[in-house]
């Protein structure tokens, strides 16, 4: 009787310290992010879903990830500032950066020191998962929103391995925002996430990498392997990224392009080998060396429309060392990666800093036609 | 949480369901060496290599005093321990300023195995404890454990074979006293670990005390410096506290009884008393094993002096070989022996101040000094530490403030906090000790514990003690 008493309150102590665990994850969520006690509470509150795809949801907050009210992460817009908008998927959204340090905020804050006045406005339009082709059907609406004078496209040609995946995308005429649909309620265990992300941590390299070989393995069935990504994706990619600056051009955006860089140098180590298992975990069909290669024959698609179409040329995968300082996974910047980036791309966009400078406190900046601010 | 914690967790769990069974002590012994081994070849296995080497070096100088407990034989054991740990700590921060050799690339590529400061410790303890004669016959199996024994090797606390031995050589059975006992400090240090980080880290981005020390150059004011020293004394107090609960509490879940390394440091109303509560077991091996013997060498008062200040020097450089430690250890020094002239001065004089007022006088006054002195222990040169104690003796600096206020209201709600928790202790010392706790209520608290000290605080700071 002594023995099944000390087991019932065993059972009990441990089912009291998962609740007491639980309660702790949603008071630290409260106190640190103002999240509320009882509902779901995840990545999924940053982002609905209109007729072209996800987009971030109009003043959502998750953790460090703050959008405003246009869906964009970042401030809020503000009035007589140069804009320029941050076209890509979630190196440009930012995932691993300290709050206010993804590359589109730094990029903010090192053209307004190099101009010397607050000129510049950086608008980090991206979405993580957002493909070439989507952002293309969002470009009407962004211009009409945002009204940038340049757009900076830094695509991740990933979306590419797998052609079905690029969707065509549905009429212009449908791409309007739609009602963000709520949120639905459910519960959810928030220590969940929370031990997930300490295994991630704490898990040695060789257990993680061979779980996801697992994985990959598993998730093969539906695929054939590829050793290499297609000519056809590549042509595919270089006429999206065609057709986006086609797009910009037309709405009065000076699009200028960046290639695509990577946390992998010319010779591989140990680490990179098992980066690019976790990069091949989301595209399972395509062989670990077939991503390097990919990488390098979409930056020369990059930069020969580059060429070709006389746009601005940002060339990121030669300019930003690649290693683990700069990227906290295969493609995906630290603090210190987004600022190399933003660095870069001020240097590229020297010129226009210095016709802002010229243009003086007094002038407004220059404006494609279209209808007036929403903030 | 790193690789290596989980790995401890993991390694100690299992090594925890197979110890209790064993009923032969020599089993247990094996059992826990080979843990101790494991996991201190986790940091790599050139590390253990050199800490087998000690312990057999050492082991095998305790035999030799043995046989004839000289001077000169003792001398020889101290002498190829220092040299073992100059070689390994020293040696790299001294190479810059010798002329360039051959010999320099050698010894520049030299890397501090970790704990080396401690269990070398441990080591001269035994060879000093031997040459007094003690009844100290330890098996080799007993020696290699005690130099490597999990829960000390890392960063303390620093024991003697004399405490150690008799419980090796125990089988007791497993109480429930004890697993409650590890449990709670266990759980009160993961709590103190990671108050400490919040310290250093802040609570938003660039606004912890490492920030403040390593990001800043200049322009600190008086107040500034102030809210500096007492958030880092308080940083240090956490994090090393912290980690002491929990391998206390570790050994205690082994029904091993580890040396105190803390007693409620800040409560100190004297120098003195400040390192008898602070780094305890570092503090009284440098009392017992420097100070005494060099106080012996000669009669004079001005000697005791004297030997106080060396042995808080060598204190401070043992921590890091640095101008800056040997300062801060000076500074300790110069604290006692003014706190010794004082208490003279009070026997000789008979000063009419009623205790209640000199008691908390005393008590700021430990306090402020104490707190003044983590300005050389953390400061990253000279100059810096220099321009920070400039601004504490000049008056015009304390009217203003350059710090995030974020900081201030960090350290002061720890400092605060850290004496509220204090108060209720004793409170709770006085009138409900025998109250027991609900298991239940364990749980939970446990549970809000590993919540605070691990799953909050999923990215850890390098421990600070673990460069010593």
């Amino acid at each position: 009787m002594k023995r099944l008493s000390l087991i019932v309150r065993g059972v009990l102590g441990l089912v009291i310290f998962a609740l007491v665990l639980e309660f702790c994850a949603r008071v630290d969520d409260a106190l640190s992010y103002g999240a509320a006690f009882w509902p779901p509470y995840n990545r999924e509150i940053l982002e609905t879903r209109d007729s072209i795809g996800k987009r971030g949801r109009p003043g959502a907050r998750f953790q460090k990830w703050k959008l405003n009210s246009l869906g964009f992460r970042g401030p809020e817009l503000r009035s007589g500032s140069l804009r320029i908008a941050c076209f890509g998927a979630s190196e440009t959204f930012g995932l691993y950066e300290a709050e206010g340090q993804e590359f589109p905020r730094q990029l903010e804050r090192e053209l307004n020191t190099r101009a010397g006045r607050n000129s510049f406005q950086v608008v980090n339009v991206a979405y993580v998962g957002e493909t070439v082709a989507t952002a293309t059907l969002r470009v009407p609406e962004i211009v009409e929103q945002v009204h940038p004078s340049y757009a900076i496209l830094y695509p991740s040609a990933a979306a590419y391995i797998w052609l079905p995946w690029v969707r065509e995308g549905p009429a212009l005429a449908a791409s309007a925002a739609t009602q963000a649909e709520p949120i639905p309620a459910r519960f959810e265990w928030r220590i969940r996430e929370r031990i997930r992300n300490l295994l991630k941590q704490a898990l040695p390299s060789f257990i993680q990498t061979g779980l996801r070989q697992r994985e990959i393995q598993a998730a093969l069935a539906g695929y054939s392997v590829m050793d290499r990504v297609p000519e056809e994706n590549v042509l595919r990619f270089r006429k999206d990224v065609s057709q986006l600056v086609v797009v910009l051009r037309a709405a009065g955006v000076e699009p200028v392009l960046v290639t695509h860089a990577t946390a992998f140098g010319k010779t591989l180590s140990e680490s990179d080998r098992d980066l690019l298992i976790a990069w091949r975990k989301f595209y399972p069909m395509l062989k670990e060396e077939g991503f390097l290669d990919m990488e390098q024959r979409m930056n020369d698609a990059i930069r020969d429309l580059a060429g070709q179409e006389h746009v601005l040329l940002v060339d990121a995968a030669s300019e930003i060392p690649p290693g683990r300082g700069h990227f906290a996974d295969f493609s995906h910047f630290t603090t210190p990666g987004a600022a190399v980036m933003a660095s870069r791309l001020a240097d590229g966009l020297q010129s226009v800093i210095d016709s802002q400078v010229r243009r003086g406190s007094a002038d407004p900046p220059p404006r494609p036609a279209a209808s007036s601010d929403r903030n | 949480m790193t690789s290596q914690t989980l790995l401890y967790v993991v390694v100690v769990s299992i090594a925890w369901l197979l110890f209790w069974p064993l009923r032969n002590f020599r089993l247990r012994q094996g059992l826990m060496l080979f843990i101790s081994y494991l996991l201190y070849a986790s940091w790599g296995l050139r590390f253990l290599g050199l800490l087998v080497f000690s312990s057999l070096l050492n082991y095998a100088l305790g035999a030799y005093v043995r046989r004839q407990p000289t001077a000169a034989r003792l001398w020889v054991g101290v002498l190829l321990n220092i040299a073992f740990l100059g070689t390994f700590k020293y040696l790299p921060a001294i190479l810059p300023l010798l002329p360039s050799t051959s010999l320099n690339t050698v010894f520049a590529g030299i890397v501090l195995p970790v704990g080396i400061s401690f269990w070398t410790f441990q080591a001269l303890s035994y060879l000093f404890d031997v040459y007094r004669e003690e009844e100290l016959q330890p098996s080799m199996l007993e020696f290699l454990l005690y130099m490597a024994f999990w829960p000390t090797v890392l960063s303390g606390p620093v024991c003697r074979l004399s405490s150690m031995l008799p419980q090796f050589r125990e089988s007791p059975k497993p109480s429930g006293e004890d697993v409650r006992s590890g449990l709670d400090r266990i759980c009160m240090g993961l709590v103190m670990t990671a108050l400490g980080q919040a310290l250093a880290s802040g609570l938003q981005l660039g606004q912890g005390l490492d920030h403040a020390f390593d990001q800043i150059s200049s322009g600190w004011t008086a107040l500034d410096v102030w809210c500096l020293a007492i958030g880092y004394g308080f940083e240090l107090f956490f994090n090393f506290a912290g980690y002491s609960h929990i391998v206390i509490g570790a050994a205690r879940l082994f029904g091993l009884r580890l040396d105190e390394n803390f007693a409620r440091p800040y409560l100190a109303t004297s120098p003195s008393e400040f390192w008898a509560r602070w780094h305890m077991s570092l503090s009284f091996w440098i009392r017992d094993y420097l100070f005494l013997p060099l106080v012996m060498l000669r009669r004079e008062k001005w000697w005791r002096s004297v030997a106080l200040v060396l042995s808080m020097i060598v204190f401070g450089l043992w921590h890091k070989g640095s101008v800056l430690f040997a300062c801060w250890g000076l500074y300790q020094g110069v604290l006692l022996v003014l706190h010794r002239k004082i208490q003279e001065m009070q026997r000789r004089k008979a000063l009419p101040f009623p205790e209640w007022l000199t008691g908390p006088f005393s008590w700021l006054l430990t306090f402020g000094a104490i707190c003044l002195g983590w300005i050389l222990f953390r400061a990253n040169s000279g100059s810096q530490a220099l321009a920070m104690l400039r601004a504490v003796v000049t008056p015009g600096e304390y009217m203003s403030r350059m710090l995030p206020a974020g900081l201030y209201y960090l350290v002061f709600a720890c400092v605060f906090g850290y004496f509220g928790v204090m108060a209720v202790d004793l409170l709770r010392r006085k009138y409900f000790e025998a109250v027991a706790v609900p298991m239940e209520v364990r749980f939970a608290l446990y549970s809000a514990a590993v919540y605070v000290g691990v799953l909050h605080m999923a990215q850890t700071q390098a421990f600070i003690y673990f460069q010593f």
